[in-house]
């Protein structure tokens, strides 16, 4: 499992993605209320939070899915907190949602091809890259979906994002109803491709897991960032320990 | 044995033209997110364009034809912004708005029709489009050019749109957003787009039933569209809606159907008796024979 040796990821340079005081409200619910985090090339940052503290509306956002108050999103230089998802996801951002989020009833190939849907010039690279990293999905690309168990299907939607050529991987509870020996797959999964180079943010109530697997880590509490700091401070941190990690 | 030959032939030309309204209509439903019940209207609209094409220019098959098809692309294409419009005003996506939207069109293209084509009274084509003499004939049945042409027709149309949806990034992404728009969405389809893209292609679909219908009955008249209408959306519920293969299916029972009672039993009945046969499977199955797939 996670290694931490692996981490040579430190936040230097400039950051890859910047969110500055973001706020975001669903009608009077405030779900985000001035969050600020930065993710830098190479990292993987772990969002921190129990059900409900705002991780998913924050991914949304920055995807483009889920319109902010007030705030800015920076990607690679340029403000997108107001573009739509699909020049985001052109210009690098894609997101492995909570629940894996594939089509059901299409099949492997099909729902790889539409993460692709942007990059299809590229297709043939990317397929053969994809399943190098993931054989099962080779095997299975003419099945639908919905025939994958849930290990496979949240495979399938990393690599689904994985096809457009993403420089930013935002993944959202990706151990949740996975069994544990799953979770660490998935986990090992994430922690090779920020080594073949991708930049990832995740987000986790499984803190033990994913700070193991991260580089640095936020703490989201209703809708607020209450602490941040390197994978190895928060997993020692007293509070952290008390609400996340059942010590 | 030459006449139920005849029958089963114009039976399935007549369910190719259902087919192409209901897999346009279906379209509309899964990808547009719309319920467009008068499509078969806006589809009426284009026989008249092509009438007034063909008169204007002494009977010109290319240019009536291009004029029909292209005037169902824009009557399409332009009424998406109302429906968006509609739909976005709602808030999340409600089909039931947009079908208040189309049966508005419906009657004032009705309306439209019965005032200012040829005083309202019904239309006929010329032979050129038709095609003249009949095939064969047997009594009272007849087998068309017409109609062979328009089961050709129909049947490269429905295979090309099934080639469409299954083989292309555009088929792919309608597929897409008829299984889940916020995921679609998420994984970077541009849906405003891709909507438009549906509503331009049920509109090439739309064009060439118009072309087809006139080849089929040699004339149109006002009422022609609401009694289309009906039908689709019977076929397409009987089918389940937003089922296309469904929609294939009954939408060439139908046409059988109806031409198997009129070579039979009391033509003029043949439509009652078709909407009785589709009532006892609505009452059998709900939700349609093949289920609905939105
Ligand atoms: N679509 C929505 N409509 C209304 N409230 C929502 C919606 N989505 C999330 N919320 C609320 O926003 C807050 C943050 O939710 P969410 O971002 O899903 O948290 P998490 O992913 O950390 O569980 C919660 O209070 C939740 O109830
Ligand atoms: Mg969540």
């Amino acid at each position: 499992m996670a290694q931490n040796e692996t981490k040579t990821a430190s936040p230097s340079g400039v950051p890859l993605l910047k969110v500055e005081n973001l706020s975001v409200s669903y009608g009077h619910i405030n779900a985000l209320k001035g969050v600020s985090i930065e993710v830098f090339p190479g990292e993987i940052v772990v969002l921190i939070g129990a059900n409900g503290a705002g991780k998913t509306t924050l991914l949304s956002s920055i995807l483009g899915i889920t319109p902010s108050k007030a705030g800015t999103i920076t990607f690679d230089g340029q403000r997108i907190e107001k573009k739509p998802v699909d020049k985001n996801v052109r210009k690098g951002v894609c997101l492995v949602p909570e629940g894996r989020g594939v089509f059901a009833s299409m099949s492997v190939m099909d729902n790889l091809l539409l993460g692709a849907h942007h990059n299809l010039q590229n297709k043939d690279k990317n397929l053969e890259r994809v399943f190098g990293w993931f054989p099962i999905l080779n095997q299975r690309k003419n099945q639908v979906a919905k025939t994958l168990s849930g290990g496979e299907r949240q495979m399938l939607s990393i690599a689904r994002g994985l096809m457009s050529a993403p420089k930013l991987i935002l993944v959202d509870e990706p151990s949740i109803g996975l069994a544990p020996i799953v979770v660490n797959d998935i986990f090992t999964i994430l922690q090779m491709l920020n080594k073949e180079g991708y930049t990832i943010l995740l987000s986790e109530q499984n803190a033990y897991k994913a700070l193991k697997a991260a580089h640095r880590g936020y703490v989201l509490e209703t809708g607020t960032v209450t602490l941040t700091g390197t994978a190895q401070q928060l997993l020692s941190d007293p509070g952290v320990k008390a609400a996340y990690l059942g010590a | 044995m030459q006449v139920f030959i005849a029958q089963i032939i114009n039976g399935l030309s007549l369910g190719s033209i259902y087919v192409l309204l209901a897999t346009g209509f279906n379209l509309l439903l899964l990808v547009a997110l719309i319920i467009h019940f008068s499509y078969p209207v806006v589809v009426v609209f284009s026989m008249y364009i092509v009438w007034v094409v063909l008169n204007a220019t002494g009977n010109n098959l290319l240019l009536g034809i291009l004029a029909g098809v292209l005037s169902s692309i824009v009557l399409n294409v332009v009424s998406a912004p109302i429906f968006q419009k509609v739909m976005k005003k709602r808030g999340e996506v409600d089909v039931n708005s947009t079908m208040v939207v189309s049966m508005g069109m419906g009657f004032i293209i009705t309306d439209i029709l019965s005032h200012s084509f040829n005083h309202g009274f019904p239309i006929a084509y010329p032979e050129n489009l038709t095609g003249g003499a009949p095939l064969f004939r047997i009594g009272l049945i007849s087998v068309q050019v017409g109609q062979v042409w328009s089961l050709a027709i129909g049947a490269v149309a429905v295979s090309a749109f099934f080639v469409l949806l299954y083989k292309t990034r555009a088929g792919r992404a309608f597929r897409a957003i008829s299984e889940d728009p916020a995921g679609a969405k998420l994984v970077g389809i541009p849906i405003v787009r891709t909507g438009i893209q549906s509503y331009a292609l049920s509109g090439i679909m739309g064009g060439m039933s118009a072309i087809l219908i006139a080849m089929l009955l040699h004339s149109a008249s006002p009422g022609l569209g609401d009694m289309l209408a009906h039908k689709v959306l019977a076929v397409s519920i009987v089918a389940g809606l937003g089922n296309l293969v469904g929609g294939l299916v009954v939408g060439l029972a139908l046409g059988v159907i109806e031409a198997l009672i009129q070579g039979y039993a009391a033509g003029s009945w043949s439509n009652a008796i078709a909407f009785v046969v589709m009532l006892i499977v609505i009452l059998w199955k709900p939700k349609g024979l093949f289920g609905i797939k939105v």
